[in-house]
Parts: C-alpha cells; structure tokens; sequence
C-alpha cells in the first residue's frame, strides 16, 4: 500500500493533531481530523465571555512555539504574527513595589546590583541546561533495552548532549533531575520576591509546590522554548490565541487535511484482531482508516475510546496510574475599563503580570492542595490580551485572563459547591493587587480543572496530559514502553502533549509522531 | 470472604483433620499456606502404591480457590489466561498458565467452568491482586473461597467406583475434564473427573459442613475398594510420573523471582499448547510474540536417566563438560520403571546433537558418591494407563 492510499485519521484538533496532520499530509497521506468541539485548537483557542467579550479559553501567552515547525509549515504565511512579544513578567508585591524580569534583566523591589547579576548568571546556566532538553525534544525518546540502530543512536545522542555539556553542567543536570526547585533557588538568591517569581514559572500549571521533588525540571521545560529566537520569551498573537490554531489549521488544510469539527468519537474500532478498522463517532456513523493517530490525553485514548479489554492489564494498570490531576483554573474578567495594578505603570499593563510574592507563599497553596483544600492566597499569572488586540473587547473596555495554580482537581467539598468561594477569593485577591477592579468586573467566569476535563475533554483537566516530572519525562511519557508514539494496538498512535516532550504550545509532539509515523507506515 | 482468624492461631486446621489426624499415625505434618496438612499418613511408598492400585485420597483444601462471577467472566479469563478460553465450554475444566507482562509464568492451575458466568481458579498461589489488576474495566467479582470449600482428590483405579458406592449415580459416565454436581446430605458438592496423579480420579469440592461426613462415607464405603490416605509425599511422586509440574520447584513463580532469567515463559517449560498467540489480546501476549521471533532462552525436558540413583538437584552436562541445564524435580518410578527427571536446559545444548549427562550425588552410609549418568529426552507422560482416558470409567 502506498502512502497515498493510507488512510489517516486523527482524533482531536488540538495544535499537536494539527501540527501532525499537516507533516503527515505533506508527506502524502489522506489525513482526516475529528474534533468533538465546533472549533480547533483545543486550549488554544480564543473564548466567549460574554458578548462581545473574548479570551484565551485556556493557554493566553505563546512562549514555546517550535521555530521548525513555525518554519517547515509557514505559520506566518498562514496568519500567525505576533501583536506583542517579548513581554516583561511583572511580579507584583502587596507593598506596591513591584519587580520587573525583562529577559535577563531584572529591576524594581530594593534590587541590588548583586542580584542583577546574580539573576543573569541564573539565567545563562539554566539556558544551558534548557538545552539539553531542548535538543531531545526534538526526536522521540530512545527505547531502553532495544537493539535497534534507531534506538542505540537516540540514547547515544541522549548522552551526548549531556557529555558535551562539560563536565559543570552535567553535574548541575544530574542534579536538577531530582532537585526542588526551593532548595536551587536557595543556593542563588536571598531576595524572597526573587525565588517566589522564579519559583511560580516552575509549578504553574503542574500539581507542585516549590519543595516538590522534581520541580526543577519543569522550570527547565519551560524554558526549552523559544519566541522568534528568544528563549524563555512570551508572546500573543495577534487576534487571540486561536490565531495560532487557526495558523495551524490553514497549514494542515493547505497541504490537504479535511479537519470536522463537531464529530465527537465514541470509540476506535478495532476487528476480532485488535487490528485498526477506524473510528466510530458518537453519531453512528464509522470511518474507515488504516492508521488512527489520537491527539487526545493517554487515558482518554485507551480507557474510553479503546477500551481496557483490548489491551494487556499492566497497560491498563500503568495507564490509569499516569499522575494527571490538574491543578489548574482559568480566572475571566470582562471590565470597563483598565484596571491599575499596585506599582505598575500604565503602559506596562499589557505585560505578564503575576502574583507570587515568594516561595513560602506558593508552598502554604501547595499544601491546601494536598488535601483537596484551596488557600483564599492563589499564586496567579495574569494578562489583559484586550490591551494589545482591540478585537477582544468593546472600545475602552478590557478582559482579563488569570491562570490559577494550586486549585485541585478533587476539591473536598466538590467544585459546584466551591467554585463561587473560589472566584470570590480570586476577585478579592485582584482587589488587593489592583484596588478598584471589582467596580469595573461586567462578567466573571473561573473555570476549574473539572471544567477544563468536560470542555476539552482531558482527563483531570490537566493542562499537559500528564504530570511534567521525571517520573513521566522523556521515555518515561506517557508510560514507560509507549514513548515512541507508538500504542500496543498496530497502527494507533499518539501524538499530544501527554508524550514526549509534553505540554507547552510546541507542537514538537505533534511532529515527532508524526516522524514515527511516516517511518513506521511507508 | 477469607477466615479473619489466623491471630489466634499459627495455622489453620482444615475442615478434615479430624479425620486426618486421626490416621496420620506418623504425626507428620507441613505448612501449605495457612493450613497444616499431612506430608505422611503411613508409609510413603505405600500411600502411593494406594494411588497406583486402588485408591488414595488427598486432603487439598488449601489449595487457593478463587470464583470469578459477571457477565464479562468469559471474555475477563480469555483476557487473563494464555489459552483459548472458548474452548473450555461449561462444565469443563482447563489446564492454564497465566503470565506477567514480560511473558513470565505467574503460576498454572486449573480452571472450573462451573456455570455459565462462573468460574474458578484452583492454585498454589494467591491471585486476587493479579485478578484484581486485571479487572479494571470488565463487569465481574472476583473472591477467594479457599476457606469455604472443603476439596478432597479421590486418585486411583477403584476412585469411581468407591464414588459411585456413596451416590454419586452416573459417575463413571464423565469424561475426563468434566464436571458434575452432586447433592450431598442436601448439600451441593462439586465433582471434577481431574487429579495430579494422571491417572483415574477425581476431585470433590465441598461445602465445610458437610466434609467429616463425605470423608466418612468415602471411607466407610471405600473400605473394599483398599482405599486409603496419602500425604503430599506420595502426591510429589505421582504428580511427576504424571508429568505435571509444581511452581517454586520446577520454575519460580516470576513474582517471587529475583534474579532476572530465573523466571520462565510457558514456551520455556513445554507449555507452548497452553498459549494461544492467535488469540487477539491477553497478558503477556506481546512479550510471548516478541519471544517467538527471538527464540527461548530455556527448553523444559523430560528425562529418562540411566541407572536408578534419583537425580534430584543434579546438575546436567553435555559430552564436552559445558553445563547445559539442571534437574528441578527427580524420582526413581516404581510404575515406569525407570529413573526420571523433569529438567530445564539452556545454551550451548544443542537439540538432537548435544548428549545429556546428569552429575548424581547419592550417599551410601553416610559417605556421598557421585555417578555421571547419560539421559534421553522422553516426550510422552512416564505413566499413562489408557483407564485414565476410558469413558465410562472402569468399575470394580
């Protein structure tokens, strides 16, 4: 069978599926996206609040977009541009003196000139670690114990980069696999504010606190990524984040990917040999295919659309066992007019703006987590997108977009009882930061983990499709024996954030699955 | 639902053994799970010859016994077994092996299809946390019942006529494999026409209760029958002239192995019959696949050993003194005739071209001897009497 008669079907139309299906459509296949929802994107898409108010329905900053894939699949000719890039991270502090990252520079709070330099030399080692990863991103993982040249040679290059690193970097990086982020900022700073900023970019999103083991890593992941160029940076693109998507989708398109948005899939249909038949939608109706890719979470694709009596049970066992609690909530403002933060300047409004006054701050939240509790002191990071695309709001109003960390997927009260506490607790938290802001709120929403799992359909509503620490790292993503995008059933594949190399708007899983493919069904 | 009892006492007395103690004149006693059982009434050899000649019967009561009920029982022990499970119709029983997610063999044991939806699994070792693991998704409840039925192995030439002596009509009508239900003093025992002495003979499954008094029965009606007890001793006997191999002697059960390649897949111990690769899913079956196309490491073999000194432990050399293997399980057969051995070989033996000699120690007052004895592979069972397979069952 040749390429062009395979038929590819790929669940979801997140910016992994799409990213994939535009490699694989490329290369000659007859690729089909299904997406439950009515647009694509997944969480990168753009959110109505209310009329005439949109938001990032869930991601609201690019900082991670592969520059290959930018690249290879022209996103620029296909619309993606960036209204503002290079952002500040203005971190503020409840005495109004604020501090200010501008890439490798920092300013503000009582910074000594010891400190700045202290900061860029932070910077430039974790950089440098970054790059290792940076490097292994860009291929699917080696598989241990294997014979093949592939294998052998993805390992060894594995090792390579580390050994090229010198002999200093290696022994910082063998360290920081396990480390804790608290006890690394220890050993480079005394100012709390600093720790506490740095500290947040390591656990947003992840169900950690600072003295989490392995929370270094994730600050390291975070910094794999790079915007035209500049690493660590952050960005919005012009008219909202489904811009990106919407990039995206007219790459996949233009190289002959059928996207169907609302066709939800029941299950993958597999014959009396496990072997691929297609898929089967929520209407009815089935689609044949030779190869289904799944762009959706590990455990979505093979406790629900596979089903557990198709696999082996240590599958099963290590799958339901991928640590996926989100951890994770979405703060949405529609307001009438610009807010003014404690000890921001005005024009500095349209920056990243977060709340993590230091680390013992964001380890109390952690711990309310732990038992399924919540703190009414929320570590957040926050933009007015309305501010850099007049498309988002009426003239002269404004929406802001909050990432909420440290709020549990299982809450012990539930979220339908605790979700207005919740929101209340953030308003009066903006309130603190920004006096005023309440006057201005028209619309508020909070969605929760719980609601992030029924709107995109991740399992624990979280945002990576699994925990971004060593346990589940590199060959270890999703499960160990399963990092190469490959499933135990011929011919599914995987290609979302939930393997190698994880969360972020890369898009590197995408396109690695893809590669996989290409060698495995040609 | 498991007895909560076991701190009051070390172990457990099965619902036989005031019966048991009562013959066991030796007082020879061993620990088989919770329970105390007797390794030796008599004599052993002639516990065995019972089996051989007339009848014996075993007390196996802790023998791990799970059910598996639910609508989804069949497709869960397809799912769960390395065998075509589908072939097992009701009624049946089947010989299974069950393996890790590396292929490695778990344990075997034999499974009842006792009713549609129902089965149940006799082993060495327990399974609920395997079973357990495996049941996610699959409508059906898994229990242990060791401590609620009470099973007796009625082994021998005259077994189904003794069982017929106490009521059980149209006995000898069940083919080997079958399973029938009895009513026993208004009570419902289970009948299997299975053993471990690969002859005649059958397996009784009972409610506690009523276990003195079918103990009673047998024994009072099996008298001119020449029945009588026989320990585990002469179980080990029997069940190698069988061919029938125990976990943690002839293979280590891989969840308690610790060294890796101690463990054995079922292609390593001449199971291959038990693993149905065609089969589209069940545990181990990618690692089974995946050994296929690599070969085995390890080949099980049955020997005949020239002489009569028993080979247990021997090791196993080829005609150049490189050590192919070692014996894991080793009897002189007074019903073959001959000195056999169940044995596991590896690299560099090379099949049809590779002698076999086994290293024997044997003490002689008090000195040990060693004698290097050639083998042959053996392929049928060492003891096979065609009554075994006779239906309907021969009577006396």
């Amino acid at each position: 069978m040749t390429r062009k008669n395979k038929k590819i079907a790929i669940i979801g139309a997140g910016h992994n599926s799409l990213v994939c299906a535009a490699y694989l459509a490329k290369a000659g296949f007859s690729v089909n996206v299904y997406e439950t929802r009515s647009d694509v994107g997944g969480m990168a898409s753009t959110r109505e609040l209310a009329e005439g108010y949109k938001v990032p329905g869930a991601a609201h900053l690019l900082h991670q977009v592969d520059s290959k894939i930018h690249k290879s699949l022209k996103l620029d000719k296909h619309g993606l541009a960036y209204v503002a890039s290079g952002l500040k991270t203005i971190s503020i502090n409840p005495n109004g003196n604020a501090l200010v990252f501008d890439d490798d520079n920092i300013t503000g709070d009582d910074i000594t000139l010891r400190e700045q330099e202290q900061y860029k030399e932070f910077r430039k080692t974790m950089k440098k670690l970054a790059g290792f990863f940076k490097k292994a991103y860009q291929k699917a993982p080696p598989r241990l114990g294997s014979e093949e040249r592939r294998d052998l040679s993805n390992l060894m290059s594995l090792g390579w980069n580390l050994r090229s690193m010198g002999k200093d970097s290696m022994r910082l990086m063998l360290k920081f696999i396990a480390v804790n982020i608290h006890d690394v900022l220890n050993e480079y700073f005394d100012h709390e504010h600093i720790k506490g900023s740095i500290a947040l970019d390591a656990l947003l999103g992840n169900r950690l606190g600072p003295r989490t083991n392995n929370s270094s890593i994730t600050y390291l992941h975070q910094l794999t990524g790079d915007l035209n160029g500049v690493q660590g940076s952050y960005g919005i693109p012009e008219g909202g984040m489904s811009s990106y998507s919407d990039s995206l989708q007219k790459a996949a398109e233009s190289a002959g990917v059928n996207i169907h948005t609302n066709s939800p899939i029941k299950q993958i249909d597999l014959d009396a040999e496990n072997k691929i038949r297609g898929l089967v939608l929520e209407s009815g109706e089935t689609i044949e295919a030779d190869v289904v890719v799944s762009g959706i979470d590990p455990r979505s694709t093979f406790m629900c659309l596979v089903g557990p009596k198709h696999l082996e049970s240590h599958y099963v066992h290590k799958i339901s066992n991928i640590r996926m609690r989100g951890n994770t909530s979405k703060l949405h403002l529609a307001l009438s007019g610009l807010p003014k933060f404690k000890g921001v300047d005005k024009e500095d409004l349209g920056n990243r703006i977060i709340n993590a006054p230091n680390m013992k701050y964001l380890e109390l939240a952690h711990d309310f987590t732990k038992y399924g509790e919540y703190s009414d002191q929320l570590p957040m990071e926050i933009i007015i997108p309305s501010i850099h695309d007049k498309t988002l709001a009426p003239k002269g109003h404004h929406v802001l977009s909050a990432i909420v960390n440290n709020t549990a997927y299982h809450l012990k009260d539930g979220w339908e009882q605790s979700k207005p506490v919740v929101l209340e607790n953030c308003l009066n938290q903006l309130e603190e930061m920004a006096p005023g802001i309440r006057k201005l709120i028209l619309h508020a929403e909070l969605l929760s983990p719980k609601d992030f799992e029924n709107e995109y359909g991740i399992t624990g509503g979280h945002w990576h499709q699994g925990e971004l620490t060593f346990d589940q790292f590199l060959m270890l993503r999703p499960i160990p024996g399963m990092a190469q995008y490959t499933s135990p059933i011929e011919s599914l594949y995987l290609c979302g954030a939930g393997s190698h190399p994880g969360g972020g708007l890369m898009g590197l899983a995408g396109r690695n699955a893809a590669n996989e493919i290409l060698s495995r069904e040609s | 639902m498991l007895r909560q009892d076991h701190y009051k006492t070390s172990v457990y007395k099965t619902p036989f053994h005031e019966r048991t103690s009562e013959l066991n004149i030796l007082n020879e006693w061993t620990r088989w799970k919770d329970y105390t059982v007797s390794t030796s009434y008599f004599r052993t050899d002639l516990e065995y010859f019972a089996v051989r000649n007339t009848t014996g019967v075993i007390d196996y009561t802790p023998m791990v016994k799970q059910k598996i009920t639910g609508p989804d029982a069949a497709e869960f022990v397809n799912r769960f077994f390395t065998r075509d499970m589908n072939k097992i119709a009701v009624g049946r029983v089947g010989y299974v092996v069950w393996c890790d997610e590396a292929g490695q063999v778990l344990d075997d044991g034999t499974v009842f299809h006792v009713r549609e939806n129902e089965y149940w699994l006799l082993c060495v070792e327990r399974q609920l946390d395997n079973l357990g693991n495996s049941a996610v998704g699959f409508d059906v409840k898994i229990e242990e019942i060791t401590d609620e039925v009470a099973c007796l192995g009625v082994q021998g030439p005259t077994s189904c006529s003794i069982l017929k002596a106490i009521g059980f009509d149209a006995i000898e009508h069940l083919k080997p494999f079958d399973i029938k239900h009895y009513d026993f003093q208004g009570q419902e025992v289970m009948v299997s026409r299975t053993g471990f002495s690969g002859d005649l003979g059958y397996e009784v499954c009972m409610p506690n209760d009523v276990a003195l008094n079918l103990w009673d029965e047998l024994f009072d009606k099996g008298e001119i029958y020449g029945i009588k007890p026989f320990g585990l001793d002469a179980l080990d006997l029997v069940r190698i002239e069988a061919g029938l191999l125990v976990p943690g002697q002839d293979f280590m059960v891989a969840e308690e192995a610790i060294r890796p390649g101690s463990t054995r897949s079922p292609f390593e111990l001449g199971l291959s019959w038990l693993v149905d690769l065609s089969k589209p899913v069940f545990n181990g079956r990618e690692a089974l696949l995946e050994e296929k196309k690599r070969g085995s490491r390890y080949t099980f073999v049955k020997l005949n050993i020239n002489g009569n000194k028993p080979a247990e432990g021997a090791y196993l050399y080829n005609q150049s003194g490189k050590k192919i293997g070692n014996v894991t399980s080793a009897m002189f057969s007074p019903s073959a005739k001959a000195n056999i051995a169940f044995a596991t070989l590896h690299d560099p033996w090379k099949k049809g071209k590779d002698k076999i000699i086994a290293e024997i120690y044997y003490q002689k007052d008090l000195e040990w001897n060693k004698v290097m004895e050639e083998a042959t592979i053996v392929t049928k069972p060492f003891f096979d009497p065609d009554r075994k397979r006779t239906t309907p069952a021969e009577l006396y």
